[in-house]
C-alpha cells in the first residue's frame, strides 16, 4: 500500500510536467498580452515594447517556457507580471480561504447526502424517498451562483443574518459552504442511493438476511460498505473540485480565494499566475484521484494494490 | 477485521475535521474597529489595485490619490493650481520650468520633501531600465535639475504645455527616494511612502486597501475648504467583483461609495431613501470607428455616411436609459478650454437619406457587408444590436462580434478590424496624440488613421508656447478631425457615484472625489 502510494505520487511528477506543456501553450496562444494592461492604452509603442522586454516577453516562446521550467524545478512558481510579487506567496495568502469553504462544503455535503442517499433506498419509492430524490432533483438543477445569490438576498441582505461578502470568521462561511455543500449533496445522494439500490439486491445481502441478521446491521455493514466504492470515487473527484468549483463561488460572495485569483490573471493574461493556480489545481485533482484509490482498498479488502 | 476498517474511516474523517479548523483558524481576521467612534469609509470597487508603486503600474488604484501628492493640483473646475510645489515659472521660450516646493512636507516616513525626491521620481520614471508605462507622459523632459533643497527645474526638449496635466496625474505622485530603495520589492505591495493625506497601513490583495489619516498633514491646497488633517480617520478601497453583490453591500450600509456605478444603478436606487446618486460630466467618451486604411472606409463618403446613419438619442434613451449626452466631437465639453465648442455644428446629424444618398455616390447603392467588432459586456453588446440595427436602415449589414478584453485589444492590432466600437476615459487633450499620430500605427491608433494634416495640426498645438494656445491648437486638430470624420463619436456618459447619506459634505470633483477636503461620515 505505501508502496503503491509512493509510486502513484512519483507518477504524478510527469504528468504534471506534461500539464505544464498545455497550460503554457494554450495561454500564451490565447490572444493578447499582460503588457496592455500594465502600460495602459495610452502607452507609445516605444514604451510598449520596452516593457514587453523587462518581462522579457520578447524572448522566444520556447526559450520562455524552459525558464519557466527551470525555476519550477527550483521550486520557484515565478513572479506575478501585473503585481510583481511571488506567485507562490499569493497562492499561499489565498489557498487558505478557498479551503476553508471547499473542506467544509465537502464534509457538509457527505455528511448530509451518505444517510438521505441510504433512507432514500432503504424505503425505496416511499414517500421519504420521493422527497430525498425531490430534493436532490431541486440541489441538482441549480446552479451554485445562482443559489449562492438566493441565500445571500434572503439571509444576508433581507435578514441581515450573515454578511454578504468578506471572510475571516465563521459568520462568513455558512453561507458558501451552504450554498457549495448543498448542491454536491444533492449529487452524492442519489449515487449513494443507486449504488445502494444495487448493493441490497444482491445475493449476499439475501443471504445476511437469511442468516436472520436485523436489517440495521445488513444495511451498515453488509451493504454501505459495498455501496460505498462509487462514492468514493465521487470524493476524489470533489477534492479537485474545491479549487475548480471556487470560481463562481469566491465572485458571487467577494472571497479572495485561488478561484478568483485565476479568474483575474486569466483575463488580465498573468501568465505566471494562471500556470501556478493550474498546477495547484492539478495537483488537488491528482491528489484526490489517489486519495480515491487508497479509499477503494480500505472500503474493499478485495482490491489491493 | 471490520471495526478497524470503521476506525480508520473515524480517524481520517477526524483529520480532516482537524485540517478544516487549523485552516479556518489560520487564516486572518477582520480588522473590526475597537473604537466605534473611528470614522471609516469604505468605497467599493470592482477591481483590486494590482500594484501601489505607481511607477511600474499604468493600472491606477485611487488609493495612489491619496497617498501621494503632485506638484500640481486640480481643483473642483479642473483648474490647475499649486499642490507640492507653491509656484512656478517658465521660461520665455517655454522650455525651462522652475518650480518652487513647499518647505513645510514631510513624508509618511518622517523625511522632509525635498528637490531631490521630485528629481529621483521624475528621473526613474524616465530611464528606459525601469520600463516605466508612465514614461511616455513625460516623454517631453529633458532632463531634471535641482536648483536647491526646494528649487527644482524640469528642462523641456519642446515648449510643452501639457506639463501642468501631466505633473497632475497619479503617476507624477513623488515618491520618497530613501524608502523606495530601502523596500525594494516590496515597496507598491507592503510599504508605500507619500505626502498625501493618507497613509498606507495594510493591504490584502483580493479584498482590501487600508489607508489611515496623516495626522500631521496640513499642506492640502489652497482651493481646498480644508488644508490640514481629513476628518475621516480611515479609507477602506473595497474589492467587490460581483455587481450584484456590490449594490447589496451598499444597501446594507457595509459599503459608503460606489465611485463608477452603471446607468442601471440609477433606476434601482431610486427609492432607497439611504442612498443618493451624484452625477457629473464625465471626461469619457464612446465612439464607433473604423479601419480608415482599407475599402470601403478609406471613402470620405462611406465614413460620412456612418455618422449620419447613427441615432444617438435613440441609443442613449435605450442603451444608456436617458443618461449621458449624444456626442459629436472628438472630446468630452468636461475638459473645456481644451473642447472644440462648435463640434456639434461642424458634425453630422441623424439623416437616413443623406447616408444613402453618400453611400450611392460612393458606390454601394446596393448595400455594404461589414464586420461590427464589440467588447462583451452587457451595456456594450446592447450598444452593438442597437447600432447594427440603425447601420442596416442605410444598407450597411454589420456582422456581430465579441471579445473578451484582452482578445479585443489583440484583434485591434493585428489590423483585421472592419467597425469596432471603443470608450476612453481620459481628461485631457493628448487622447487625440495617442489615439491618431501616425506614429501610433498599428496601435494605439486603432482606426489606422494615417494624415500628415491631422500630425501637424498636433505636433503644432502639443508644442505651443502656453496653455490657452495650445488649447486653440487641439481646437483646429478636432475641426479637421470632424471635417474627416475619422471616427462617429456615439455618447459621452455622465459619472454616477452612489453615496450613502451617511457621508457628509461630499463634493463631486472631475479627477476623483477629494475625502480630505472636508467629507464627513455620521456615525451612529
Amino acid at each position: 500500500m505505501l508502496k503503491y502510494t509512493v509510486k502513484k505520487l512519483i507518477m504524478m511528477i510527469p504528468v504534471l510536467f506534461g500539464l505544464t506543456v498545455i497550460i503554457f501553450m494554450i495561454l500564451h496562444l490565447a490572444p493578447g498580452s499582460p503588457v496592455d494592461l500594465i502600460v495602459g492604452p495610452n502607452a507609445t509603442p516605444e514604451v510598449y515594447e520596452n516593457v514587453t522586454k523587462s518581462l522579457g516577453l520578447d524572448r522566444p516562446l520556447i526559450t520562455q517556457y524552459f525558464v519557466f521550467v527551470r525555476n519550477l524545478l527550483k521550486g520557484d512558481l515565478g513572479t506575478s507580471i501585473l503585481q510583481q510579487r511571488p506567485v507562490a506567496e499569493m497562492i499561499l495568502q489565498r489557498l487558505p480561504v478557498t479551503l476553508e469553504v471547499g473542506v467544509w462544503a465537502l464534509i457538509t455535503s457527505f455528511a448530509l447526502a451518505i444517510p438521505i442517499g441510504i433512507v432514500a433506498a432503504v424505503h425505496r419509492n416511499s414517500k421519504l424517498d420521493y422527497a430525498a430524490m425531490s430534493f436532490a432533483l431541486v440541489g441538482i438543477s441549480m446552479p451554485t451562483f445562482w443559489f449562492g445569490l438566493i441565500l445571500l438576498y434572503l439571509f444576508a441582505f433581507r435578514l441581515g443574518w450573515f454578511p454578504v461578502s468578506g471572510y475571516g470568521t465563521w459568520q462568513h462561511l455558512v453561507l458558501p459552504v451552504i450554498a457549495a455543500g448543498l448542491t454536491d449533496a444533492a449529487v452524492t445522494a442519489r449515487m449513494v442511493r443507486s449504488s445502494m439500490l444495487e448493493v441490497v439486491g444482491q445475493d449476499y445481502i439475501r443471504t445476511a438476511r437469511s442468516k436472520g441478521l436485523k436489517e440495521n446491521t445488513v444495511i451498515s455493514k453488509h451493504a454501505l460498505k459495498n455501496a460505498l466504492i462509487p462514492v468514493i470515487t465521487l470524493l476524489g473527484m470533489r477534492i479537485g473540485w474545491i479549487i475548480g468549483g471556487s470560481v463562481t463561488l469566491e465572485i458571487v460572495f467577494n472571497r479572495p480565494g485561488i478561484g478568483r485569483l485565476m479568474v483575474d490573471a486569466i483575463f488580465a493574461r498573468d501568465y505566471p499566475v494562471v500556470q501556478g493556480a493550474m498546477l495547484v489545481l492539478t495537483a488537488f485533482i491528482l491528489l484526490g484521484n489517489l486519495l480515491a484509490d487508497i479509499l477503494y482498498a480500505v472500503a474493499d479488502p478485495r482490491i489491493k494494490y | 477485521m471490520r471495526k478497524t476498517i470503521f476506525r480508520k474511516k473515524a480517524v481520517l474523517l477526524l483529520a480532516l475535521f482537524a485540517v478544516s479548523s487549523i485552516l479556518a483558524a489560520c487564516s486572518p481576521g477582520t480588522t473590526e474597529p475597537a473604537d466605534t467612534q473611528e470614522k471609516v469609509l469604505v468605497v467599493g470597487f470592482e477591481r483590486d489595485a494590482e500594484t501601489l508603486n505607481h511607477i511600474k503600474t499604468g493600472w491606477y488604484s485611487d488609493a495612489l490619490v491619496y497617498l501621494y501628492d503632485r506638484l500640481i493640483s486640480r481643483d473642483y473646475d479642473f483648474n490647475y493650481e499649486p499642490g507640492l510645489a507653491e509656484s512656478w515659472e517658465t521660461s520665455e521660450d517655454g522650455l525651462v520650468w522652475t518650480f518652487h516646493l513647499r518647505k513645510d512636507v514631510t513624508f509618511h516616513n518622517g523625511n522632509p520633501l525635498t528637490a531631490n525626491d521630485v528629481k529621483w521620481t521624475l528621473d526613474t520614471i524616465l530611464d528606459p531600465e525601469t520600463a516605466s508605462p508612465a514614461q511616455s507622459d513625460f516623454a517631453a523632459i529633458a532632463g531634471v535639475d535641482v536648483i536647491d533643497d526646494h528649487t527644482v527645474d524640469i528642462i523641456l526638449k519642446t515648449p510643452f504645455p501639457n506639463l501642468l496635466f501631466v505633473l497632475s496625474n497619479t503617476a507624477a505622485g513623488i515618491i520618497n527616494q530613501e524608502a523606495y530603495e530601502q523596500y525594494g520589492d516590496e515597496y507598491g505591495v507592503k510599504y508605500v511612502i507619500g505626502t498625501g493625506p493618507y497613509m498606507f497601513e495594510e493591504w490584502r490583495q483580493g479584498d482590501e486597501i487600508v489607508l489611515t489619516k496623516n495626522p500631521e498633514y496640513d499642506w492640502g491646497p489652497a482651493w481646498m475648504a480644508n488644508t490640514g488633517p481629513s476628518k475621516i480617520d480611515k479609507i477602506i478601497l473595497k474589492t467587490i467583483p460581483d455587481e450584484n453583490s456590490r449594490l447589496m453591500e451598499l444597501l446594507a450600509g457595509n459599503v459608503h461609495i460606489l465611485r463608477d456605478v452603471p446607468a442601471t444603478f440609477v433606476d434601482k436606487v431610486a427609492d432607497e431613501p439611504d442612498v443618493t446618486i451624484h452625477r457629473g460630466d464625465a471626461t469619457k467618451l464612446g465612439y464607433l470607428a473604423y479601419a480608415t486604411d482599407k475599402a470601403p472606409f478609406n471613402d470620405l463618403r462611406v465614413r460620412q455616411a456612418i455618422n449620419h446613419a447613427i441615432n444617438k438619442e435613440e441609443i442613449i434613451t435605450y442603451v444608456f436609459r436617458g443618461i449621458g449626452t449624444p456626442a459629436h466631437g472628438y472630446l468630452p465639453p468636461a475638459l473645456k478650454s481644451e473642447y472644440y465648442a462648435d463640434s456639434e455644428k461642424d458634425g453630422y446629424a441623424y439623416d437616413v437619406e443623406r447616408a444613402k444618398a453618400l453611400l450611392a455616390e460612393a458606390g454601394y447603392a446596393d448595400g455594404l457587408n461589414v464586420k461590427l467588432a464589440a467588447e462583451n459586456s452587457t451595456e456594450y453588446s446592447r450598444l452593438a444590436e442597437v447600432l447594427q440595427s440603425q447601420l442596416k436602415a442605410v444598407g450597411i449589414n454589420a456582422d456581430l462580434q465579441l471579445y473578451d478584453s484582452s482578445s479585443y485589444t489583440a484583434m485591434l492590432k493585428t489590423g483585421e478590424q472592419e467597425l469596432f466600437l471603443r470608450l476612453y476615459s481620459w481628461p485631457n487633450a493628448d487622447i487625440l496624440d495617442w489615439f491618431l499620430l501616425s506614429s501610433q500605427l498599428p496601435y494605439p491608433n486603432h482606426s489606422r488613421w494615417n494624415d500628415s494634416r491631422t500630425d501637424d495640426l498636433i505636433h503644432a498645438a502639443a508644442s505651443s508656447p502656453t496653455w490657452e494656445a495650445r488649447a486653440l491648437g487641439y481646437h483646429e486638430v478636432q475641426k479637421h478631425l470632424i471635417s474627416q470624420a475619422v471616427w462617429a463619436p456615439i455618447y459621452i456618459p455622465e459619472k454616477l457615484m452612489a453615496v450613502r447619506n451617511e457621508v457628509k459634505n461630499l463634493q463631486y470633483h472631475p479627477w476623483l472625489p477629494q475625502y480630505n477636503d472636508g467629507t464627513d461620515l455620521i456615525t451612529e
